[in-house]
């Protein structure tokens, strides 16, 4: 049995046994490579489900919608292992209870796709420590790496640049699952931090609130820098901030759901080297 | 000659320990230059990096964020808190390119008034000899002029 | 006999332009993006794209610009206003449906007051469209009325040669051929043949969608939230959408000075409604979507008797969630069957 059958048939038996009331995964897109995500409470109509190398996008932003978790009942999940850790931030931030949302995890590696064994958040432990091991490995991004080797003046220019393409559609923000405020703090205007115009100077203000506001909470699932259409490199400030949280604090977002969130929490020997 | 560049510079500190300290400064009858203006805070703990940005928005050519010790805090571990949050919002701002001169950080406390005047002192050098931030000053005059079609 | 546009002639072209003092844009690429911005020359153009992803729009309704500047004294207000200058433009390389857009916008920016941001910077430009002769998934042009070949807001159609070599030149109002006089000396009359152009195939039945939408009883459809489900309330739709048009004012700066400014803004937020009581009449995001199409295919037509929507494919092409104004039409269509 192919995976997609395989998860496609415990998706009718979740919702034919009443024990979820929803099935949220990804279904047929406009093209042949496009995913769309898709809400299924019917077990007949799980045939709708598809599960391939092009499911790429970050689900869980959908659990938080106004009132969908409000009556007790569970959901299940198509999940990515980024998609498990978002969830366990959600759940460390009081946004969820894990214990509503049945996971159906899978990975991708290359063009295959392999199943993750468990149903809750806890029972992917283990992926994500071998996850964190794998990220603290893994070299950083070849322009990641040109930018470190740039002088402040050239970095300034090139995020000058890529900021002045940004057009404040805040797609990047809708996209994410981490970004749950209901009123963002952008869009206050009592006191107004930060200049709401798409000029150059309120786009760089935009995304430098936007990277910190995720430091230690990004789970690099990339549904940002997807959905931004005009390609600034989102994943580069969001994976500088991922890589100071691992190194100053030995943070990997997303851990598990007793996680203290990394801002909010400290130890009295955290390293500083620049302060006077 | 051209009168030499006075640089704008904004200090937002803790009432318990810095603002204590640069009193201390005023009252031992110690000079350190007047380009700082200094914004008083309850602790560090309250310091958002937003702060840092609107000080940026208005046209400061450098910033300082200064508090108690680490062990000192008034309401015990605010300035804990404020650590981690400059760890990462300092290695943003360097990373996007910020010059490391423009944003400083530093512990002082009520009895550090010469320690204050010094550090004053040496960021206005600092910042004097690099110039006004007119790669930001550059970005503020955009917004007040006609789009470009 | 047909005046043709020799590609090899296009440095010329431009550098007789800009000799002229007319400022000249056409489609760039840069970073995996691309849009509309003036150019010294055209070698900066990328020719070879179907479409921009971001809009002509911009060039008439950029995404801030500022309206006046305040200061407030003791004794006095001073007030100063922006306007666009009225130096003449010519735009290279825009499609058929972008240029029909900024025909459409013409309607709503011209109604209830004129819009003189927009209207001095359409006055002052010439655009010059190139008819499409390839298309992709995304294109639904002929779904709308419209074709890979429409002349609706363009001064100058340009049809590609069947060689590749150049374009039949076609001036459709007074300012292209304005445009073209200068350049009169580089049209070569010929008989060489247009490429063909791009077959986009018709989606839905326009005409079903709009009786259907115009049913009162459908309002409050069950169809708007199964639609809509997976929306994310993110403007990429709207803001690239070359008839989106609504903005929002804002002031910057202080009680004392600052700059007031024209911003983009969307129906897809939830802020766009959002009462300062707290009420938000459009509630839901398929509040905000059932807008979104009401408006493109209701109310605007019934206003101006037709549809804001091109049929470039842009809301679905970028949509992060695979949504867009096809997969809804299409939808409406079926249903009416």
């Amino acid at each position: 049995m192919s995976i997609q059958e395989q998860y496609r048939s415990r998706a009718k038996e979740l919702l034919g046994e009443g024990s979820v009331k929803m099935v949220i995964g990804y279904g047929v897109g406009t093209t042949a490579t496009r995913r769309r995500p898709i809400f299924i409470t019917s077990p007949d109509e799980t045939d709708r489900l598809v599960l391939d190398a092009s499911c790429r996008t970050n689900l869980a932003g959908y659990l938080l919608r106004e009132g969908l978790l409000a009556d007790q009942k569970s959901i299940a999940v198509f999940l990515l292992p980024d998609g498990v850790r978002a969830l366990n931030i959600l759940a460390a931030e009081s946004q969820l209870a894990t214990a509503q949302i049945v996971v159906l995890g899978f990975e991708i590696k290359g063009e295959e796709v392999k199943p993750l064994e468990g149903t809750a958040a806890g029972d992917f432990s283990a992926i994500i420590a071998e996850r964190k091991e794998q990220r603290k490995a893994q070299p950083s991004h070849e322009m990641a790496v040109k930018l470190e080797e740039m002088t402040p003046a050239e970095r300034f220019a090139f995020w000058e640049k890529e900021f002045s393409r940004c057009i404040k559609c805040y797609a990047c923000r809708a996209a994410c699952p981490m970004c749950w405020c209901r009123r963002c703090v952008v869009d206050n205007n009592q006191p107004q931090w930060v200049n709401t115009s798409s000029h150059t100077l309120g786009n760089l203000e935009w995304n430098l609130v936007r990277a910190f506001h995720l430091a230690g909470r990004c789970v690099e699932c990339g549904n940002c820098s997807e959905a931004c259409p005009v390609n600034i490199p989102l994943h580069l400030l969001n994976g500088r901030m991922t890589d100071e949280v691992l190194t100053a604090f030995d943070h990997y977002p997303g851990a598990d759901e007793q996680q203290e969130p990394v801002l909010a929490s400290f130890r009295k020997d955290d390293p500083e080297t620049f302060i006077l | 000659m051209s009168e030499p560049f006075e640089p704008k510079i904004v200090a937002f500190v803790c009432t318990y320990c810095t603002y204590a300290g640069a009193d201390l400064a005023g009252t031992s009858r110690l000079k350190y230059p007047p380009n700082v203006r200094i914004v008083r805070l309850p602790c560090t703990g309250r310091i958002s990096p937003m702060f840092i940005l609107k000080a940026f928005q208005k046209g400061a050519d450098g910033v300082l964020v200064s508090g108690c010790h680490p062990g000192d805090c008034h309401f015990d571990h605010g300035n804990y808190h404020a650590r981690r949050r400059w760890t990462a919002f300092n290695a943003l701002l360097q990373f996007t390119g910020v010059p490391e001169e423009r944003v400083k950080f530093s512990w002082i406390s009520a009895a550090e008034g010469i320690k204050f005047a010094e550090l004053i002192d040496s960021i206005t050098e600092e910042i004097r000899t690099a110039g006004p931030f007119e790669q930001y000053h550059k970005l503020i005059a955009e917004t007040g002029s006609a789009a470009s079609v | 006999m047909t005046k043709i546009l020799y590609s090899d002639d296009l440095t010329t072209c431009f550098s007789t332009w800009r000799k002229e003092g007319i400022m000249t844009f056409g489609p760039v690429q840069e970073a995996g993006n691309s849009g509309f911005r003036e150019v010294q020359d055209e070698k900066e153009l990328d020719m070879n794209l179907i479409l921009t992803s971001r809009t002509l729009k911009e060039l008439f309704f950029p995404r801030t610009e500022p309206m006046l500047s305040y200061s407030i004294g003791k004794q006095q207000i001073e007030t100063s206003e922006f306007l666009p200058s009225e130096k003449p433009c010519i735009i290279f390389g825009a499609r058929p449906c972008d240029a029909a857009g900024m025909a459409m916008d013409d309607e709503l920016f011209n109604w209830d007051y004129r819009d003189e941001y927009w209207f001095r910077r359409r006055s002052r430009s010439v655009i010059m469209t190139i008819a499409c002769s390839t298309s992709d998934d995304f294109c639904m042009c002929t779904s709308l009325g419209l074709g890979p070949d429409s002349a609706k807001g363009s001064d100058v159609l340009l049809r590609p040669l069947a060689s590749g070599k150049g374009w039949l030149v076609e001036e459709l109002t007074e300012k292209g051929d304005k445009a073209l006089q200068s350049i009169a000396s580089l049209l070569k009359e010929g008989t060489e043949e247009a490429a063909p152009t791009a077959e986009v195939p018709v989606l839905f039945d326009l005409e079903a969608c709009t009786t259907w939408l115009a049913d009162p009883e459908n309002f409050e459809s069950h169809f708007w939230k199964e639609i809509s489900e997976r929306c994310i309330g993110c403007g990429t739709c709207t803001y690239l959408c070359p008839t989106c048009h609504c903005f929002d004012i804002q002031d910057e700066g202080d009680t004392y000075e600052g700059i007031r400014r024209k911003n983009w803004d969307s129906c897809s937020f939830q802020l766009f409604t959002m009462h300062t009581s707290g009420h938000n009449p459009r509630n839901t995001q398929s509040a905000r979507w059932r807008q979104r199409i009401m408006h493109k295919f209701n109310y605007f037509s019934l206003k101006f008797s037709v549809n804001s929507c091109t049929g470039c494919g842009r809301c679905t092409r970028e949509c992060p969630v695979d949504m867009g104004v096809r997969e809804t039409l299409q939808a409406i269509s079926t249903l009416q069957k």
